[in-house]
């Protein structure tokens, strides 16, 4: 049923023009793909250094707080970066990327990271002034830290494993395990 | 900047070193040595497929591509720490915080983000060393590079252990712009390899 | 540029490296960028006119 509706919703967004041209035209695509994953340089660089603070290895004698705030606005303009992009890369080739086992995946992962931010931001707010120059961050912020670098870890492995097509809904048979998990359609005649 | 013509030699060793081999690069790049270069390396190039990495990067895909995704993340690693650094000393970030404090543990992780990077590099370059052989961006990459790991140790290191303020403002911020430049031109070769071979 | 004893000589010496190296930077990044963006421009102009 939901599978059906993702699938409707990727032919819709496929029927579209300028999905046909983003994907047919060799160089938009590789450029926004290329931003797609530099920016993650400038987002994830600035998340595992806020990360790598709590846990004490990266910069532990700078306040904590200074951290989180100052690399906070670069991280999330490095973030609206990457959201932007990939949502033109998922409008570019949307049947194949809904139908992907990565990409639910990392969609879900991304779920996950989302609340853990908040969870950690939380945390962090409640609690900063009394340990914001500790060199180690208390147990609950490290494990936030923990989480958050494992999360985006993955979510960075699944997005790289989108681009292989290993249990593509095209190339697997109806009875295999991953076209469950694909969400592929039986008789379906676009991929 | 004044005593530009001084002609003091011996206290000027990494001047000169610096100069010559740009020299060296320089005619290196436009004469027929860099294409005699080339045909050499193909015998090195086809060995690379032959070796462990090599083999396991073109037998196992899923190898491939999760040792792809490493080499992302250390590369965020690195840029993280590269981003840092410079904002600090272009006065970006930090401005409270003093700059020895932020570029040494700043170095502390690109130096580990770099090692992830050169090792995951070179086995996804052997799993692939026939294709990248041919495509010039890879060699543009190796090239900047090379000149990055130079110019980090032996330059900007040895420079920002001095104190700041001993330190011409504009040659901070100008290290600053160059490294920033240069590191962003490394990820985006580093990119472009994967498209030039489809 | 401040002058202190002892380690002038070295910093200065670091300092006429480091200008060389980052205009060298600069400039390649400079001239291997647009020629990167115009080859585009070209190719795509051969494509759709």
């Amino acid at each position: 049923m939901i599978n059906e509706l993702i699938y409707d919703f990727a032919i819709w967004l496929d029927d579209s023009a300028w999905s046909t041209l983003l994907h047919e035209s060799y160089y938009m695509y590789n450029w926004v793909e290329s931003i797609h994953v530099l920016t993650l340089v400038v987002c994830l660089g600035m998340l595992f250094m806020i990360d790598l603070r709590m846990l004490g290895y990266a910069l532990p004698n700078v306040p904590a707080s200074n951290i989180a705030r100052r690399l906070n606005m670069p991280m999330l303009i490095g973030f609206a970066i990457m959201f932007i992009t990939g949502i033109l890369l998922f409008y570019a080739v949307p049947v194949r990327t809904s139908q992907s086992v990565w990409f639910r995946v990392k969609m879900i992962l991304l779920v996950a990271c989302a609340v853990n931010a908040y969870l950690f931001h939380r945390r962090m707010n409640e609690s900063v002034s009394s340990w914001d120059h500790d060199t180690k961050a208390p147990d609950r912020i490290r494990f936030g830290a923990i989480f958050s670098l494992g999360f985006w870890s993955l979510v960075v492995i699944c997005g790289r494993l989108v681009a292989y097509d290993w249990f593509d809904c095209e190339y697997t048979d109806s009875d295999n395990f991953s076209q469950l998990l694909s969400g592929c359609i039986a008789g379906q005649e676009r991929f | 900047m004044s005593a530009l013509g001084s002609t003091s030699s011996t206290s000027y060793g990494k001047t000169i070193t610096v100069a010559v081999l740009l020299f060296i690069l320089l005619t290196f790049s436009f004469t027929d040595l860099r294409y005699q270069t080339w045909l050499r390396l193909y015998e090195f190039f086809l060995w690379l497929e032959t070796t462990p990495f090599g083999v396991i990067g073109k037998t196992w895909g899923a190898v491939f591509a999760v040792v792809e995704a490493i080499h992302l993340l250390a590369m965020a690693l690195l840029g993280g720490a590269v981003i840092v650094g410079d904002a600090r000393l272009l006065g970006w970030l930090f401005i409270d915080v003093p700059a020895r404090e932020i570029l040494d543990k700043a170095h502390k992780v690109f130096v580990v983000g770099l090692t992830v990077v050169l090792i995951t590099g070179i086995f996804m370059a052997c799993g692939v060393a026939g294709k990248i052989y041919w495509l010039p961006v890879f060699w543009y990459k190796m090239l900047a590079l090379a000149t990055g790991i130079f110019f980090v140790f032996f330059i900007r290191r040895p420079l920002l252990r001095h104190p700041l303020e001993e330190i011409h403002p504009r040659v901070t911020k100008l290290i600053a712009i160059s490294s920033m430049l240069l590191w962003f031109t490394v990820a985006a070769t580093g990119r472009w390899i994967g498209f030039a071979g489809s | 540029m401040i002058e202190v004893e002892g380690s002038t000589e070295s910093i200065k010496d670091l300092q006429y490296a480091a200008v060389t190296i980052s205009a060298t930077i600069i400039i390649f990044f400079v001239v291997y960028w647009i020629i990167q963006i115009d080859s585009v421009r070209e190719l795509l102009e051969l494509a759709y006119g």
